[in-house]
């Protein structure tokens, strides 16, 4: 599975409903796609399971946009598993 | 003069039907929604039978969003409160909604959600329990999501009396009403704890019934019963002041005339041994009402050894020889215990038969107990016209919680 995919899923699992169509690297984790900090464990957790790594709450506070999660997660898995 | 309460609509989510309508047709008709549990693995567990409710999708009734972060009881709550309200004809807007309160009361709480985060911090550590934790495992959140869904500002709370929640949820909304503090309240009760630590526990408890014969495990007042089988579910009323619901020209469904409630102070799970507290409630509940116009008794009847004939007795020693001429029966051996939801839909079984004019059965009766020696329905549903009925809710802690509900005559 490649990474936008992977994410795409993830932020599906935890918030069902929600439009995919703005589930793109510029959209605003709260202000786009309405996942709030309570939301955001649990999107770690789903991206986590799905790509079967760990993810640091430091790394993670940093996250504001999908790209920035795309980012992350490329630099986690080295760009091996893409 | 304290105000006349009526009530105004109902709701339910039941191991019968995921509707008041549906639950009342398979309960005239001596239908079971007992079967093997399909929720968890129960290879480890001497109980292998509970009451589930089957095919619920929160998604009919709320986002996918509130339903993901819902714990099952509360979905259930709000299942069973929209239907309410939607049978009530209730509008909620600015001009009412601070004069409308959310009291549902439950048992358990949000367990499951509890006991799949202890899971997650077992394996994965304090850094991924979900943030939603804490609002899907306290028991008001019920009320809270409710309140939120139907927008409702009033007094918000859950009421928490083991397997009398329900009836004391619509007690409490009763005196609220009753003494002019709100106009109308979404009261009732909501359980969903068919979860492996809560069925172990109850297992451990001596409570249920390890029977593996779906059809004729939960036999209230038989003298073969032998515990009682986990149910789950809601079942959620509009209670109303009647000037309110005559103003909006409401259908009344009937009147809530009493309520009593009182305490045990003897045994964390056993009943009184002398039933003195339970039929002081019963009595309580009847203070003022000509006894005479009392057609129908909804029982706790949990189908336990102890329960039945400790009922039995408080109805005795509450009614005298009159116990003899009143129906009793207990939808328990239907849709099994739903805890905290039970004395909610023992009001809406009373309203029914009010309105309906017939009695469910107690099902599965075939041996009779020569201490369980009342009149329990057995079978069959009978047609009969009732002026009052009574509902009786107990719990673990010595809870006894009864409501009157009348048939309310245009007067």
């Amino acid at each position: 599975m490649n990474v936008h995919e992977a994410i795409k899923n993830a932020i599906c699992k935890i918030a069902p409903g929600i439009d995919e169509s703005k589930i793109v690297p510029k959209a605003d984790l709260t202000k786009d796609l309405a996942i709030d900090s309570l939301a955001r464990v649990e999107l770690a957790m789903a991206l986590e399971d799905s790509c079967n790594l760990t993810l640091s709450d430091e790394e993670l506070g940093e996250v504001v946009t999908v790209g920035d999660i795309i980012a992350l997660l490329e630099s986690n898995l080295g760009g091996s598993n893409a | 003069m304290p105000n006349r309460v009526v009530v105004t609509g109902c709701g339910a989510v039941t191991p019968l039907g995921l509707t008041v309508d549906e639950t009342w047709k398979n309960m005239i008709n001596g239908v079971s929604g007992i079967d093997y549990i399909s929720m968890f693995d129960t290879d480890n567990f001497q109980v292998k039978l509970a009451a589930e409710v089957k095919n619920f999708d929160p998604n009919s009734y709320m986002e996918p969003m509130t339903a993901r972060y819902s714990d099952r009881f509360t979905q259930f709550a709000i299942a069973a409160g929209k239907q309410a309200v939607g049978d009530a004809q209730l509008s909620i807007d600015g001009s009412n909604t601070y004069d409308i309160g959310v009291i549902v009361g439950t048992g358990i709480g949000g367990i499951e959600s509890l006991s799949s985060q202890m899971d997650v911090l077992a394996r994965r550590g304090p850094s991924r329990v979900s943030p939603y934790t804490i609002p899907m495992m306290i028991p008001d959140n019920c009320t809270g999501r409710l309140s939120i869904e139907l927008g409702i500002r009033g007094v918000n709370m859950s009421l928490i009396s083991a397997c009398a929640s329900g009836t004391d949820a619509i007690g409490m909304a009763y005196q609220m009403i009753r003494h002019g503090e709100l106009k109308m309240a979404i009261a009732g009760g909501t359980d969903a704890s068919i979860t492996p630590i809560s069925v172990a526990g109850f297992q451990q408890a001596g409570a249920l019934s390890r029977s593996n014969e779906p059809g004729n495990a939960c036999r209230p007042f038989d003298a073969r019963r032998n515990g009682f089988i986990m149910g789950e579910g809601a079942a959620v009323i509009v209670v109303e002041s009647l000037e309110s619901a005559l103003e909006r020209g409401a259908p009344i469904i009937a009147e809530i005339v009493g309520y009593g409630a009182t305490s045990d102070a003897f045994h964390i799970t056993k009943p009184m041994e002398t039933s003195e507290a339970a039929a002081k409630a019963i009595e309580l509940a009847l203070a003022g009402l000509n006894r005479d116009e009392i057609g129908y008794i909804s029982a706790h009847g949990t189908s336990t050894p102890l329960n039945d004939v400790s009922e039995t007795r408080v109805i005795k020693k509450a009614l005298g020889e009159q116990a003899y001429d009143i129906p009793v029966s207990s939808v328990k051996s239907m849709v099994g215990h739903m805890l905290g939801a039970a004395g909610g839909l023992g009001a809406i079984v009373c309203c029914k038969v009010i309105s309906e004019g017939i009695l469910p059965p107690t099902i599965n009766y075939e041996y009779p107990d020569p201490e369980c020696d009342l009149d329990y329905v057995p079978n069959i549903a009978r047609k009969k016209g009732v002026a009052i009925a009574v509902s009786n809710a107990f719990g673990f802690g010595g809870h006894n919680s009864v409501l009157a509900i009348r048939k309310y005559n245009g007067k």
